[in-house]
């Protein structure tokens, strides 16, 4: 009995790492676009206040295929997380700052395989 | 003699679709103002006010439009066009007319200071007059979104036709999520100031 046990801790210890390790850095042959997250931080400038930080969250949160806007006062940063398959083109995200009242200065966007 | 002094609103206009309830107290008067934001640079809404030192009242709609707005990195600076619409009576409803005012505020922010200036004419039929005021503010520490913001603040009021022309409020501002609170004291006129703000 315990040699079984014994025997299957070995296995699972063989086995388990590579297979974590390869669903970690190797992405599918054909990437679906349905499985991926966008996540897109914008540098604003004149965000300075939490009245501030409530309307771009008001305004970012109506628009389609937006899950989720946080705001960083300290870095003067919107976080935006889309919805799988879902994203928002640099003109779009410039405009909604505006429409929020402040000023885009950079935006950078990072893209995670699920 | 007329005592209105300036409402002191922080952020009058907000986001497009927003609400904003602005209440305010103080030596001279208390007011209500609800505005809804059309646009990020305009805001049309009721404001009444109840003015205890000439014993009138206002009634009606005030437009608020942002001129010019400057974003800078960690600041900001605004200019406030605010136009007022309505009907003025005394409190014992002898004068009852057309009433109106405009007015102009700048204000520039930070993080950790904040200065403003406003002034007002109002045309009351009954009586016209002219304000202005002034604030300074500090923020002791400085919080993050969603925490509770604490700014120390002195209000310098003028009203030309006032006994004791100029006066001085000291104040302290809270500031949580969609909610503002103030509170201060005039020493001149022995009386309390109690602000709210809420947008939703």
């Amino acid at each position: 009995m315990s040699i079984k046990y014994l025997f299957t801790l070995l296995l699972a210890g063989s086995f388990t790492p590579p297979l974590i390790a390869n669903a970690q850095t190797t992405p599918p042959a054909v990437a679906s676009a349905e499985h991926k997250t966008e996540i897109m931080t914008a540098k604003v400038n004149g965000m300075v206040c939490d009245f501030c930080a409530q309307a771009v969250i008001k305004v970012f949160s109506k628009e389609e295929g937006v899950e989720d806007v946080a705001v960083d006062l300290d870095a003067q940063a919107i976080i935006v997380t889309m919805q799988q398959g879902h994203s928002l083109d640099d003109e779009r995200i410039k405009k909604l700052v505006r429409k929020s009242g402040y000023a885009l200065v950079e935006i950078n966007r990072v893209v995670s395989q699920l | 003699m007329c005592l209105w002094a300036l409402p002191a609103a922080a952020r009058p206009v907000s986001y497009p679709g927003g609400w904003t309830i602005i209440q305010n107290n103080n030596a001279n008067f208390s007011s209500a103002n609800l505005h809804y934001s059309f646009t990020a640079k305009d805001a049309l809404g009721f404001y009444g006010e109840q003015n205890w030192a000439t014993d009138s009242r206002f009634y009606g709609a005030q437009y608020t439009r942002l001129l010019k707005r400057w974003n800078g990195p960690g600041s900001q600076a605004n200019i406030y066009l605010n136009l007022g619409a309505g009907v003025a009576e005394n409190f014992d409803q002898t004068d009852t007319d057309l009433a109106g005012f405009v007015g102009l505020t700048a204000d520039w922010e930070t993080r950790r200071w904040f200065v403003s200036y406003s002034a007002r004419a109002d045309d009351l039929s009954f009586d016209q007059n002219f304000r202005q005021n002034a604030r300074l503010g500090f923020a002791p520490y400085v919080g993050g979104f969603g925490d509770l913001h604490t700014w120390f603040m002195i209000q310098l009021d003028n009203i030309p036709e006032n006994e004791t022309a100029v006066t001085a409020t000291p104040l302290i501002r809270f500031f949580k999520d969609v909610h503002l609170f103030e509170l201060g004291y005039t020493p001149a006129r022995d009386r309390f100031l109690a602000n709210y703000t809420r947008r939703f």
